[in-house]
């Protein structure tokens, strides 16, 4: 009888929790996506558009785990585009860097956005899935394309499906561009001279050599450099042979590509790694060793191909904004040299709302959204206005971040997400790790891109 | 009089049979229905499995005949196929696998039964070390795996440190190809052993407390019955282990994506099958070869299963 009392007595409490579970979670508002009923009133009545977004982008404010600080959410912009197009409606799909390439093909296949932040936009171009957007640019006379930072509109252009000169298929949304990182004090801690604002591989190796071994002042084991000798190494290998005029190949479609892997430029950019490999903390083929970069006891003298996402906001959120410097990569006699990158933003074929998704295109591209995303999220500007902004002025490691983004190497490297890349990376772990010559692994990286190519 | 008796219980037993008949027939009705009922519970689960698995399975088998990125297609044949089995990284990628999964389970499943056997004979503590050791796997495999970077780090790992301070050699572990499977076996076996335990002792329990006293009174020693009596009656166990383990370990992915990324680094040390089929379908939109060496590698796994019910006689 008891027993059975306690029995009712459980199963009215569990029952009560999930009722009371179900309610909660009911009453979360969705953070990842938004929707709205369509509108009735203003030019823009009963249109919608779905924008892909990748990234920390969020719809409600939150805090940053790391620097603390809350940023405020999407719906702010959301809210802006739609008070300033009456009657429209944005929604928002909302996801992170992790696996976007394969999350951006299924979701563009099935016609899920209108409109999406596309850095692989050179592979989805030939698929014909893209709108052109030369014509759109064309007639809408308000627009320019002045206002994105030099090459940055270069740099995003692919080929279409049928076309065989480059052409415009998105638009610079987020800027991104690749440097030299230099820790201020290590460097007076050792007396040496700060980096030249375009190093040369000579002058990085001398350095780099200079402020290997025990800290003068504190007596700490310092590093002269640390580059990453997996994921990113074909980029940094890329960047040190067109820091020798030299380059990856020619070529964009893949019928017209040629590799260049074997070069005299690329072996020697192998042998310095090598030679580099000396000065860094074991550890740089699995992305281990720099645990204490951008901390007070940071360790590392040089940081070779690093990104403004991981450096100067992290920077200022640790107090070090003024201890870090930033140099260009290695660039060739024309000034030009290392990875592009970025995210632009592109409009899917299938849009049904064309016109409202253009307006978006130059909404994000606006400076209410780019400073929005920069200010709240750490996003790289593609604008020039941004150095004007107070925001920006506040942190002055963005000044050599836009500088940087100026001058890489464009069109983005055809290979950048495809076999080649990760056979080059194989090769150059192989030869870091002692299980290949230089020579060996060069030549090994050249046969089995050019067949991957062959074969395609 | 009696005629009409006799009509009327005539009458009477064909109203009873076409009664009896009626209630067979509704019986048989209900039965039927009730049996619908069923097949109707189970649609949901049923369309879950047909969208989800089946169609997937068939599409990929498709998706192996031809070249495709996702948008467009061209037929090939079996080009795909011939592509992944004259590929180097493939074949390195099913020798990472066959090297990983064969010390895993060499290692585990001793490891684990002994550890099974001495928590069975400890009188206190038994359910303090069985959550201990089968904490771990419970853990996400991604979490441990970053764990693992810092425990294993060249430098700044404990392992590391233990072993300098010890005055052996400290490896490079996941930063030199030579001892990077040794992370990820290291790994997998601290994740692993806790299910092994359990399944160990769940055995070790059900065998019979008279055998022992028998083999006791004709004076065997611990060793003996330990050797005679509990290791013959782990055979199933052991068979069920080596099974799950095999599949398992076929299937590696998770754990050497987040240590070496898609292309197991360092120098595609540590890239298995599943790493394999993703470097090409999710980085560089290569379904069709993606699809074409998934299925080898299910031709593959099928055939050690097959071989592995043949070794531990196992009964399906």
């Amino acid at each position: 009888m008891r027993r059975g009392i306690y029995k009712k007595k459980v199963t009215f409490f569990i029952t009560m929790m999930l009722l009371l579970s179900f309610a909660l979670v009911g009453c979360v508002p969705k953070s990842n996506s938004s929707s709205s009923t369509s509108k009735t009133e203003g030019k823009w009545a009963g249109q919608k558009i779905k924008v892909q977004m990748i990234g920390d982008f969020a719809m409600d404010d939150k805090t940053d785990p790391v620097t603390g600080e809350t940023a405020k959410g999407m719906k702010v912009v959301k809210a802006e585009f739609e008070k300033q197009h009456p009657g429209a409606t944005v929604e928002f799909v909302l996801m992170p860097w992790e696996g976007y390439t394969e999350k951006t093909q299924a979701m563009i296949t099935s016609g899920e956005a209108d409109v999406y932040q596309m850095p692989g936009v050179a592979d989805f171009a030939p698929q014909g899935v893209l709108e052109p957007l030369q014509p759109w640019i064309e007639k809408d006379k308000e627009f320019s394309l002045d206002i994105f930072i030099d090459n940055q509109v270069d740099g995003w252009k692919a080929l279409g499906p049928d076309s065989k000169e480059l052409d415009i298929y998105g638009l610079p949304f987020l800027g991104d561009t690749r440097f030299i990182a230099y820790d201020k004090k290590l460097f007076d801690d050792w007396g040496v001279e700060y980096p030249s604002e375009n190093p040369t591989m000579e002058e990085i190796a001398e350095k780099a050599k200079q402020m290997t071994g025990k800290n003068p002042k504190t007596g700490e084991q310092n590093y002269g450099i640390w580059f990453r000798g997996d994921w990113s190494s074909a980029f940094t290998l890329v960047d040190l042979a067109e820091g020798q005029n030299g380059s990856w190949g020619t070529g964009f479609a893949w019928d017209e590509v040629k590799f260049n892997f074997e070069s005299p430029e690329m072996l020697n950019g192998l042998n310095w790694l090598l030679e580099m490999q000396k000065y860094a903390p074991k550890g740089i083929v699995s992305n281990q060793g720099n645990e204490k970069w951008l901390s007070k006891d940071n360790n590392i003298a040089i940081m070779l191909n690093q990104g403004p996402g991981d450096t100067v906001k992290p920077a200022y959120a640790q107090g070090l904004g003024d201890r870090i410097g930033i140099v260009n990569e290695f660039k060739n006699d024309e000034g030009r040299g290392g990875l592009f990158a970025g995210s632009p933003i592109t409009i899917a074929k299938d849009s049904k709302n064309k016109e409202l998704a253009w307006e978006w295109v130059k909404f994000a591209t606006s400076d209410f959204v780019q400073k929005y995303v920069f200010e709240e999220y750490g996003a790289i500007p593609a604008v020039k206005s941004a150095t004007e902004w107070d925001s920006v002025k506040e942190m002055p490691l963005m000044l050599p971040v836009f500088k940087a983004m100026e001058t890489p190497m464009t069109p983005r490297y055809p290979w950048g997400s495809s076999q080649p890349r990760f056979i080059l990376t194989s090769e150059i772990e192989a030869a870091l790790t002692g299980n290949r010559s230089a020579e060996d692994a060069l030549k090994k990286a050249q046969k089995e891109s050019t067949e991957w190519v062959e074969n395609r | 009089m009696a005629n009409n008796s006799v009509e009327a219980a005539n009458t009477t037993t064909q109203s009873v049979n076409t009664n009896t008949h009626t209630e067979s027939k509704t019986m048989k009705k209900k039965k039927r229905s009730s049996q619908w009922t069923w097949y109707i519970f189970l649609i949901p689960s049923f369309l879950g499995i047909l969208l989800f698995m089946v169609y997937p399975i068939a599409e990929s088998l498709r998706l192996s005949f031809f070249k495709s990125n996702g948008t467009i297609e061209t037929f090939t044949g079996l080009a795909n196929f011939r592509t992944v089995l004259t590929s180097g990284p493939f074949w390195n990628s099913v020798w990472n696998t066959f090297y990983i999964g064969i010390f895993q389970i060499l290692i585990t499943i001793p490891l684990g039964f002994i550890f099974a056997t001495l928590i069975n004979s400890v009188s206190k503590g038994k359910n303090f070390f069985k959550v201990l050791y089968f904490l771990p796997n419970v853990t996400s495999i991604v979490a441990a795996a970053m764990i693992f970077q810092f425990v294993l780090h060249p430098e700044m790992g404990i392992l590391n440190y233990i072993l300098g301070s010890l005055g052996l050699p400290t490896p490079g572990w996941f930063s030199d190809p030579a001892t990077s499977k040794w992370g990820v076996i290291l790994l997998a076996v601290w994740h692993w052993i806790g299910f092994v335990i359990i399944i160990c002792l769940a055995n070790l329990q059900a065998i019979s407390s008279e055998m022992y006293e028998a083999a006791k009174i004709d004076g065997a020693s611990g060793f003996q019955q330990w050797l005679f009596i509990t290791i013959p009656n782990m055979t199933g166990t052991f068979a069920f282990l080596l099974i799950t383990g095999w599949i398992g370990a076929l299937q590696r992915f998770n754990e050497v994506y987040v240590v070496g990324g898609p292309n197991g680094s360092p120098a595609r040390s540590i890239q298995t099958m599943g790493a394999f089929i993703y470097e090409r379908g999710f980085t560089g939109f290569e379904f069709g070869i993606a699809s074409a060496a998934t299925y080898i590698m299910f031709i593959i796994i099928l055939i050690f299963t097959f071989i592995n019910l043949k070794v531990s006689k196992m009964k399906i």
